[in-house]
């Protein structure tokens, strides 16, 4: 595998609950899984933290990593930064207001909406799109998993990127400034995220693609959830104080499928779920499929509100912010002052952050960066693949039989994991040993 | 490195299974996205010219570290003016073939554009045999 600085990575293995099923194995759609001693073990360079694994997985062994709760201490301007999808987890009995509150009282001092960037972002967007003439189709930057996964397995794509921050990191960029503008001391902001998925952990903490981000810590969404319901339960909130509507009706809808782009006049394509996302990329690169415009695509099924953690169902969550947008509509025909705007200076100082370097493909196919030495290698996986059965049985630990080929040629298997590489019987389950643990005899 | 497949005359839905074995090796060997793209588009054009307009064949593939050579043979009808059949636009393909959406006159204009070198071997009542070359990273 060509060697870059590696991602940084949310989706971990808990080796104690794992019984090695081969599940998540299986669901992975790079082939970042392979199975030694009994457990799972991930392929840190091939992940790309769409959170399928996790949601296969039958015995909860698949973890999210999240920060210590208690890194808010170390910040006097406590921010919790939440996307419109945290509301949609809870029932219509508790008010946007009572929510927030309940945030207030666990210790945040303020909360930023995720998705007041967005209107701010959209302009950008447009004319980004209106100066890359060159470029037929663009991918919208917001589902970090979809970039990892064009970097890592349509790395032709990565061109098609447009190349500036996602709403999360231009907000994580805004409610920074604006604290700042207001006195607070830099290193005195704390902006805590509160994550949907393992993606964007995954990207808020990476320095690969997104350098300076605002973001301090990462709290997952089922954990807070749970906090802030028992308080709610307690009827601890009830006499909160009403919030300020900031948002406006389309930016509380672009979390979901379709919301993104109904705010664009070109030929948008609105696709969610993983499958649905590899077939089009798929065949966009074949170009088989001919897209102008904009491609808005997301890894989760119903976009945001499907994330790993979230814990409403995901329509139910879906139905909240359709009617916390249709409320909005109504406030904002009768203010229309509550839009967030900018200086003409804030707004080019902003837009100059919100450029991103670079996307680097970093393909998983790639066997190594000469290309001498890669057709040798190439050569030996056809050949080893051909010995193997071509079941796809997953006994040798690896998905399927291509994998375990590339495997043994990359160094990290051999030939023998293959159960039908073996004559003597004590010796195959030898070797079933390294790769399952245990192996009960028959 | 070598790969063969058979071509099976009017079997439209297993063409793409060559260019596809290509395609993932070049990917393994991290050849430009361009380069794949025309080696693939080629290489498709090739294959179904095959299966549209003869009665089946071959495809020899080999790539080295400098280039990709596909040789796409066939026993058919052969091309009587190859001049003629170069241009764009001009097609004899049968009414099947066009039901199958086929048919424009664009395979080998497309072809030539796409590969590096080009040439076609012809007898008529024998068959036709295309060769193509692809520079990997030119
Ligand atoms: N392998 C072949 N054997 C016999 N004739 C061929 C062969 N390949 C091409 N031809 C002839 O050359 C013509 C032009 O081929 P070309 O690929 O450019 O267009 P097409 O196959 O007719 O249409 P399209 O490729 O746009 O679907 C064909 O219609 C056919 O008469
Ligand atoms: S998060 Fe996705 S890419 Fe990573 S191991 Fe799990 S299924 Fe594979
Ligand atoms: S669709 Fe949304 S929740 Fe799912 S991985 Fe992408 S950004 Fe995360
Ligand atoms: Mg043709």
């Amino acid at each position: 595998m060509a060697q870059e600085p590696s991602f940084f990575h949310a989706i971990k293995i808990d080796t104690d609950a794992c019984t090695g099923c081969t599940s998540c194995m299986s669901a992975c759609p790079t082939e970042a899984i392979r199975i030694r001693n009994g457990k799972a073990v991930i392929y840190e360079n091939r992940c790309v933290d769409c959170g399928e694994c996790y949601n296969d997985c039958p015995v909860g062994a698949i973890k999210v990593a999240q920060d210590d709760f208690h890194l808010l201490d170390n910040y006097e301007y406590k921010v919790a930064l939440v996307p419109a999808v945290f509301i949609g987890q809870f029932d219509d009995t508790y008010k946007t207001k009572e929510i927030y509150a309940c945030l207030k009282m666990l210790g945040f001092t303020h909360i930023y909406e995720v998705e007041h960037s967005v209107e701010f972002l959209t302009q950008l967007y447009k004319n980004y799109m209106a100066e890359h003439p060159e470029i037929k189709t663009f991918i919208s930057p917001y589902c970090p998993a979809v970039i990892r996964l064009i970097q890592v397995r349509f790395p032709s794509l990565v061109d098609n990127i447009i190349k500036l921050k996602s709403p999360l990191d231009a907000a994580a960029q805004i409610i920074f400034r604006k604290l700042r503008d207001i006195g607070a001391p830099e290193d005195k902001i704390g902006i805590f995220y509160v994550t949907p998925c393992a993606a964007k952990i995954a990207s808020a903490k990476s320095p690969v693609s997104m350098q300076n981000t605002r973001i301090n810590g990462v709290i997952n969404m089922d954990f807070l959830y749970n906090k802030v319901k028992l308080m709610l339960k307690q009827h601890k909130c009830k006499d909160a104080e009403p919030i300020n509507h900031s948002l406006t009706d389309k930016s509380v809808l672009w979390p979901l499928t379709g919301g993104e782009s109904a705010n664009f006049n070109d030929s948008v394509y609105a696709i969610d779920g993983l499958y649905n996302a590899l077939d089009f990329l798929e065949n966009l690169e074949d170009e088989k499929i001919d897209a102008p415009g904009l491609i808005e695509m997301r890894i989760c099924d119903q976009s945001c509100v499907g994330g790993i953690l979230t814990v409403q169902n995901r329509f139910v969550a879906k139905r909240r912010l359709e009617d916390r947008a249709k409320l909005l509509a109504r406030i904002r025909r009768g203010d229309d002052h509550a839009k967030v705007d900018y200086s003409d200076q804030e707004s080019q100082d902003l837009a100059k952050l919100m450029q991103i370097p670079d996307i680097k493909p970093r393909s998983l196919f790639k066997l190594d960066d000469n290309l001498v030495t890669a057709l040798e290698m190439a050569e030996k996986i056809k050949d080893t693949e051909a010995k193997l059965p071509s079941i796809n049985c997953c006994a040798c630990g690896a998905p399927s039989c291509s994998a375990l080929a590339e495997d043994i040629i990359r160094g990290e298997a051999c030939l023998e994991n293959c159960i039908f590489a073996h004559k003597d019987i004590d010796e195959l389950y030898e070797k079933m040993e390294d790769i399952w643990g245990k192996v009960v005899k028959l | 490195m070598h790969y063969t497949f058979k071509i099976e005359q009017g079997n439209f839905t297993d063409a793409g299974q060559a260019s596809s074995s290509v395609k993932r090796t070049m990917k393994q060997l991290g050849v430009r996205p361009e380069n794949i793209k025309r080696t693939v588009v080629a290489l498709f054009e090739a294959e179904i010219n095959a299966v549209a307009h003869a009665y089946g064949g071959q495809i020899d593939v080999d790539i080295d570290g400098e280039k990709i050579v596909m040789v796409v043979a066939d026993k058919g009808p052969g091309i009587p003016n190859i001049d003629l059949a170069m241009q764009e636009g001009y097609s004899t393909a049968s009414p099947q073939v066009r039901e199958m959406g086929y048919g424009a006159g664009m395979g080998l204009p497309n072809i030539k554009k796409n590969t590096d070198d080009l040439k076609i071997d012809t007898t008529v009542g024998v068959g036709t045999t295309v060769t193509m070359t692809v520079y990997l990273n030119n």
